[in-house]
């Protein structure tokens, strides 16, 4: 049995791997609570930390003001990225596509203060950062995925009788719909990782960002975990909910997996 | 001896040459497939294309199904005899290439949306129940791609060709992957479709000349001219010259046993 856990590529049941998670995450506990110094807080002095914060309105008021600026920063970033994606593969736009895969590597710190004179609050500056700094990432990943699809699909449609728009029609927007999920999915992490620090640069509105410059501020640092945790929290249910509208909406892709 | 005439040229390459930059892939193609015809049978035509790999045979089935110029030459389609364009000749790739987001219902539905006929949606979904029985699929009619097995597969993506209209169908490696059973399974409709229509010609590119041999009238033989840079047709087979094809015992002739030995001494 110890073999099997160390060794690469073994099988393991379910139940295994359960059990060795639950005894991972206990022996984290235990080290957390053991090692925990003045400026790590332990976990009881977190989950104190967490209830107090549970029951400000402030945090609530933070909460919707964060989500509500992920989710239209992403929703405006997801049509911006798809068209660019989509018309990647019509020559004449090709170009654009693969300028915004390169704005990668631009950093958002040195466009704030363009930004800043281009947006008329800052409820429209985060936004806008928001999304210059998600589209790249998106347009890279789609872009990777729908490059990387089999010639001979294009190939099957062009004997099927299907002229270009059909098949990029086909294969393209309809075939891939559901990497689009997978790629939001991925990327709504970053998006998440991202709120936090726009927030910062315009306090007035609030946001879970604001709350968390506070306690780093007063070197609150029991407060600065308990929102470090809601954050990661709230991402992974919404991992978990991107995954499962995505088994929802394509049935076919569970039985991906499950070959 | 089976007793046939040969009509007009349907298919026909004339100095198909390929290169990329410097490297010749094949060079002076030329082949001719005429319309075979047989009291009392709809007889269509089956061709074995032979060659070790990497000789240039998927280009040249690319090139005759119109899907990739050739740098010299012309392949020329029909009665008619115009140049071949994409979509005169369908593909049944070695790996059956379906669209995984749609069921093998609207896979099909979409190769009789782009046929020649004008059908209401109760017309193609009668046409397809018909076929999908014919080809052992009514079961299957609203899975996805991913839950049929390979011979299933292979099944869909001829039928797609087939109702789409084509009557010329490329067959890249059909007898790859398949267990001996299924192997005969695909013999069986390989050659029922060879049967459909007269025009219906089937052009199988496979390592397993045995099978392949077995089910055609024609072989062709793609190979390295010691003269010369690139592949060509070094030889062709006309089996039913020689009282070859369309014969279900054929594997039990010594003559065919020593067509095929001659044909692997060649590639």
């Amino acid at each position: 049995m110890m073999k099997r856990i160390v060794r690469p590529l073994e099988l393991i049941t379910p139940k295994t791997f359960y059990s060795l998670m639950a005894a991972e995450i206990a022996i984290a506990v235990l080290l957390w609570l053991r090692f925990s110094v003045n400026l790590i807080p332990g976990p009881i002095q977190v989950a104190k930390a967490l209830g107090e914060l549970l029951s400000t309105q402030e945090f609530y008021q933070g909460l919707v003001s964060s989500l509500f600026l992920t989710f239209k920063g992403m929703l405006i970033s997801i049509l911006i990225s798809l068209f660019i994606s989509y018309t990647y593969f019509i020559p004449m736009l090709k170009p654009i596509g693969m300028f915004i895969v390169k704005c990668r590597y631009l950093t958002l710190t040195g466009l704030i203060f363009l930004f800043t004179l281009l947006t008329k609050n800052g409820s429209e500056l985060k936004l806008s950062l928001l999304v210059f700094g998600i589209v790249p990432f998106f347009v890279t990943s789609m872009i990777s995925e729908l490059a990387s699809i089999n010639v001979q699909e294009f190939e099957v449609c062009k004997t099927l009788r299907m002229n270009n728009w059909e098949t990029w029609f086909e294969v393209i927007i309809i075939g891939r719909l559901d990497h689009v999920v997978e790629t939001l999915r991925q990327n709504f992490a970053i998006a998440w990782l991202m709120i936090t620090m726009i927030e910062g640069l315009s306090m007035s509105e609030g946001g879970l960002g604001v709350l968390l410059i506070k306690a780093n501020k007063y070197v609150n640092m029991p407060r600065v975990f308990a929102l470090l945790v809601v954050i990661l929290t709230l991402g992974i249910f919404f991992d978990f909910l991107l995954g499962f509208a995505r088994a929802w909406l394509f049935p076919y892709t569970r039985l991906q997996v499950m070959k | 001896m089976i007793s046939y005439s040969e009509k007009e040229v349907i298919l026909k390459a004339e100095n198909v040459s390929l290169s990329f930059g410097d490297k010749q892939i094949l060079h002076d193609v030329n082949f001719e497939i005429h319309d075979v015809t047989r009291a009392g049978v709809s007889q269509g035509q089956v061709v074995s294309l032979i060659g070790r790999s990497g000789i240039g045979k998927t280009q040249l089935f690319k090139i005759c199904s119109g899907i990739m110029a050739p740098t010299k030459g012309i392949v020329k389609i029909g009665v008619e005899q115009k140049p071949v364009e994409a979509g005169d000749v369908g593909i049944v790739p070695q790996n059956y290439i379906l669209f995984n987001h749609r069921s093998v219902f609207k896979n099909l539905l979409i190769a009789l949306d782009h046929s020649d006929r004008k059908l209401d949606e109760k017309q193609k979904k009668e046409i397809i129940d018909k076929h999908a029985s014919d080809f052992d699929l009514s079961d299957h009619l609203s899975k996805y791609p991913m839950q049929l097995s390979g011979g299933q597969k292979q099944r869909v993506s001829i039928l797609q060709q087939i109702l789409t209209g084509n009557k010329f169908i490329l067959l890249d490696e059909p007898f790859s992957g398949l267990d001996a059973i299924m192997v005969d399974k695909v013999i069986d409709l390989l050659v029922k479709i060879s049967l459909m229509d007269e025009l219906n010609t089937l052009i199988i590119v496979s390592h397993d000349i045995q099978n392949s041999m077995a089910i055609s009238d024609l072989v062709w033989v793609l190979a390295q001219d010691k003269n010369h840079q690139g592949a060509t047709i070094m030889e062709q087979v006309d089996l039913k010259k020689e009282g070859l094809a369309w014969r279900s015992d054929i594997r039990m002739d010594p003559l065919f046993q020593k067509q095929v030995d001659r044909v692997k001494s060649l590639i």
